[in-house]
């Protein structure tokens, strides 16, 4: 009984700080209707700013506490002024949503900067000695965090309910149109909102830091579990939030204590996944949902940066050419086996454009299916000793059953739902890769796959494996391009800018978004298979989250909705590091940053920049050539 | 007797407190132009909504050429030949005007998504056929200059047309048109009424939603009177236009004066 309770008791204590970072994501929803995924890396920053001014410059905890919550509120304000409130206001939700994960990314990069990636703890506020209550033991931290919880959401209760800054805050949650004509100044509301998230996040950190050590990339687990907290709880509600947190904390500690603490994090997704399945709209569902019929103007944006046909065929016979007679120059070592990378990543970044570049539909855990294909087809070839090519097919297909398991799972996939559920599906997998030690070979990954295998042709070599994976690429670009400049690409585009407009053409706007799924996930697939015989290993960390919002980088780095454009973004991000290796340290910081950016400035990507200049080339015998031969 | 295009029988439709719509019985014959006026908030956006199911209808059926309609999702309505513009230009962002037009026949392309993969011959061919097509719909709405430009960036009056243009992409039997001459001079809108006219005579049923009394009075055969959700009055334009009632409801208020 007593070991049950004291379970309870370390379920509440991690519940409340998923409970504060889920009240953030709530508040930032409320306002602006953007899932703010980068609301984890505040926790983090609160919690580093109170290491250096109480450990570091050996302040006393008030002054160094309310340092650290300026410190860290102001910098977030500074950010969010010029990055998210521009991007709510101009951008579509989905890209939005983007642009957040691309702040978290920038978030963890800076704080790896400063921190290195070892783990910090500060010390608890009063002491180390628990409260004993019987044979009960509650760690003195934890009643800190209880109290801090209770006055935090009694601030925000008196804000919102009791001043008229609250009621323009709930204003702008409920119409934000009708708000501006009242005279409320939305950008500014949208700002408080995620400056108040901010320090609510900066807050919690400092009070969970003394029990959990923290490092570098905490604020994607504090990301994760408020966002799972949220979900389960109904987005934008304050009471599903600190019940969700709640919930999600008991949990994980029952789960660990009687399964595995390997395990936990999956049952803890199983049973978000349970939710989004038998009551999408959470727990505690808040309001009626804004009306979808009619379309934010504006905020649907897309340039139409395009090669006329003459051009295209030009460029593209231009870059296969060039790509395929670098082998045989004398190159600087391992930039060969860069190439292979990028060319492999770039196969699961088409599939990404499919359902993101042209269906509008986000996934935020698309290297699950990566590592669904890459695990299944290593595993096949290794330890059954399987072809390397059928063990890829029936990787490919077992993630495409997953994909349509997981979009009838979570219904027609409507707003959030997708991203939420391939997020937690990339998670569930990766915890799964992790757990299952006799499959996977667990944490330290999984050794000795054979190289890759077609009819008694073996790729061994980086070269070999460099034809083959650009071979695949051109065939998959020409195949996708096929789609997408026909009926496939028309409708795809059709749902993603106008849902409403295209059903009432009789596009099956479900099926639809379900094709663009499987087509993506089976990408992914082929590619995490390539990706594991390349290197004849396969990790967990190598096809976990993080790669997820690095496919996604890549794709609107390149340029979405244009399929060669990710091969662009694939490679300046897998080159770079590479080739620049002191500056590694900053990889994470300038793929957060660069998301960011090209997404509020260049929307176009690196390839519509291209294909911009190259429509500058003046090029009239070859058109009128190209014409003639039509 | 072959069945209405459009037939309403007894739809309410409440938000709220409000009778949107307050059981209203229509029956729009198919072969011909019809037309549904009334003064703002009349309701007659919603019976839209309602018929194409966009909101279930509080009560009352709906049936498009005596099928009925209830419980079909949009693409389903879509499916039976029924094709709907919206209120508010709808065209599709990030694509050109000849690729949005193209995208109304949806429904009738035949080459599966695997053969347009393969750039098959089938799939090539249907592709050519749609564009001349579609250039031709653009060619007779003098849209055609226009044609390779982002369709968001024209005049709303274009994007209006070219959403009609869309819809008949489709080959519908029937056509709901939702305002289709706002935004349009009253040159353009006489231009309309000629080509919806032609478009009738060549087998389309048609249903307006117009404030636009010009167009109304041009080119529809029959005309369905809304006031605060209920029909008031139906029949021939000219009667119409000498009703007591809907001079009372829609041309009394705003001061005698047609618009």
């Amino acid at each position: 009984m007593s070991s049950i309770l004291q379970i309870v008791i370390g379920g509440l204590l991690q519940g409340g700080v998923f409970a504060i970072a889920a009240l953030g994501f709530s508040l930032v929803f409320k306002v602006t209707n953007v899932v703010n995924l980068s609301q984890g890396a505040f926790c983090v920053l609160g919690a580093m700013g109170m290491y250096y001014f109480q450990v570091v410059f050996g302040w006393s905890i008030l002054p160094a506490a309310i340092a650290a919550v300026f410190c860290a509120t102001a910098f977030s304000l500074l950010v969010g002024a010029f990055t998210f409130v521009p991007a709510v206001s101009r951008l579509p939700g989905s890209s939005a949503l983007v642009l957040t994960a691309g702040l978290l990314t920038f978030f963890i990069g800076i704080t790896l900067v400063v921190w290195g990636n070892q783990p910090y703890a500060l010390p608890p506020f009063s002491g180390e000695a628990p409260l004993v209550v019987g044979s009960l033991r509650i760690p003195s931290q934890g009643i800190w965090l209880a109290a801090t919880l209770a006055v935090i959401i009694l601030g925000l209760w008196l804000l919102l309910q009791k001043t008229t800054l609250g009621r323009a805050l709930r204003a702008c949650a409920e119409n934000p149109a009708a708000a501006r004509l009242m005279g409320i100044d939305l950008s500014a509301m949208m700002l408080l909102s995620f400056g108040l998230a901010a320090m609510i996040g900066s807050i919690g950190g400092i009070m969970v830091a003394p029990i959990m050590s923290l490092q570098f990339d905490s604020g994607q687990f504090f990301t994760i579990s408020g966002f799972i907290a949220v979900a389960i709880g109904g987005m934008g509600s304050f009471v599903g939030s600190i019940v969700g947190g709640i919930l999600l904390g008991v949990a994980e500690q029952f789960a660990a204590y009687y399964v595995s603490s390997l395990f936990a994090n999956s049952l803890a997704l199983l049973l978000l996944l349970a939710v989004l399945v038998l009551r999408p709209a959470g727990l505690f569902p808040s309001g009626p949902p804004r009306r979808s019929d009619v379309r934010d103007e504006g905020r649907v944006h897309r340039s139409l940066v395009r090669l006329p046909a003459c051009r295209t065929l030009m460029f593209g016979v231009t870059l296969v050419g060039v790509l395929a007679v670098i082998p045989s120059l004398t190159m600087p070592n391992g930039l060969i086996e860069s190439l292979v990378i990028s060319l492999i990543l770039f196969i699961a970044v088409l599939g990404l454009d499919v359902l993101m570049g042209y269906a509008g539909q986000v996934s935020l855990g698309h290297a699950g299916f990566m590592a669904v294909g890459g695990y299944c087809a290593a595993i096949l070839a290794t330890s059954y000793g399987w072809p390397p090519i059928l063990a890829v097919i029936v990787a490919l297909i077992l993630s495409v059953l997953c994909a349509l398991l997981l979009a009838l799972a979570t219904g027609r996939l409507r707003g959030h739902y997708l991203a939420l559920a391939t997020l937690t599906f990339g998670l569930l997998i990766d915890s799964l890769a992790v757990g299952l030690v006799d499959l996977t070979g667990g944490p330290s990954g999984l050794v000795g796959v054979p190289a890759f295998k077609i009819a008694g042709f073996s790729f061994d070599t980086p070269v070999r494996m460099y034809y083959l994976a650009l071979a695949l690429a051109t065939v998959l670009v020409l195949a996708l391009e096929g789609g997408m400049r026909r009926g496939f690409g028309r409708a795809l585009k059709a749902v993603r800018s106008d849902q409403l407009a295209a059903a009432a053409l009789g596009v099956n706007i479900g099926r639809t978004k379900i094709v663009a799924l499987c087509i993506a996930a089976a990408l992914a697939s082929l590619s995490g298979s390539l990706y594991a015989f390349s290197f004849h290993f396969l990790s967990p960390e190598m096809v976990e989250t993080t790669r997820s919002f690095e496919l996604i980088a890549m794709l609107v780095l390149g340029g979405e909705g244009t399929l060669i454009g990710g091969f662009f973004g694939s490679l300046a991000l897998t080159m770079l590091p590479t080739m620049v290796q002191d500056l590694a340290v900053f990889k994470t910081a300038v793929e957060g940053g660069l998301l960011v950016v090209i997404f509020l400035f260049m929307p176009e990507g690196l390839f519509g920049r291209l294909v911009i200049w190259l429509n500058r080339i003046p090029l009239n015998g070859a058109t009128t050539a190209y014409a003639r031969a039509r | 007797m072959i069945a209405p295009a459009l037939e309403c029988c007894s739809v309410s439709k409440i938000f709220g407190g409000v009778r949107a719509v307050d059981d209203v019985s229509l029956a729009a014959p198919a072969g011909s132009v019809s037309a549904l006026i009334g003064p703002n908030g009349a309701g007659k956006t919603t019976l839209f909504n309602v018929a194409t199911n966009l909101y279930a209808p509080s009560s009352g059926e709906v049936r498009f050429f005596g099928k009925q309609a209830a419980g079909l999702s949009a693409h389903h309505i879509a499916a039976l030949g029924v094709i709907r513009t919206f209120q508010t230009a709808r065209v599709f962002p990030g694509m050109t005007t000849l690729e949005n037009v193209m995208a109304g026949a949806h429904l009738h392309l035949r080459a599966p998504v695997i053969s347009q993969m393969l750039w098959t011959r089938g799939a090539r061919q249907e592709e050519r056929q749609l564009i001349e097509k579609a250039d031709a719909l653009l060619d007779m709405t003098g849209l055609l200059h226009c044609r390779d430009a982002a369709a968001t960036n024209l005049p709303i009056g274009s994007q209006k047309l070219i959403e009609v243009v869309r819809a008949l992409m489709a080959n519908p039997t029937l056509l709901l048109l939702d305002e289709p001459a706002a935004g349009l001079n009253d040159h353009e809108t006489a231009e309309l009424a000629v080509f919806l006219r032609a478009v009738c005579d060549a087998g389309t049923s048609i249903i307006v939603v117009e404030h636009n009394m010009s167009l109304v009075m041009g080119v529809a055969d029959l005309v369905f009177v809304l006031d605060a959700g209920r029909l008031i009055a139906s029949g021939a334009p000219e009667l119409i236009q000498r009703d007591e009632r809907v001079i009372e409801a829609y041309l009394g208020r705003t001061g005698g004066q047609t618009r």
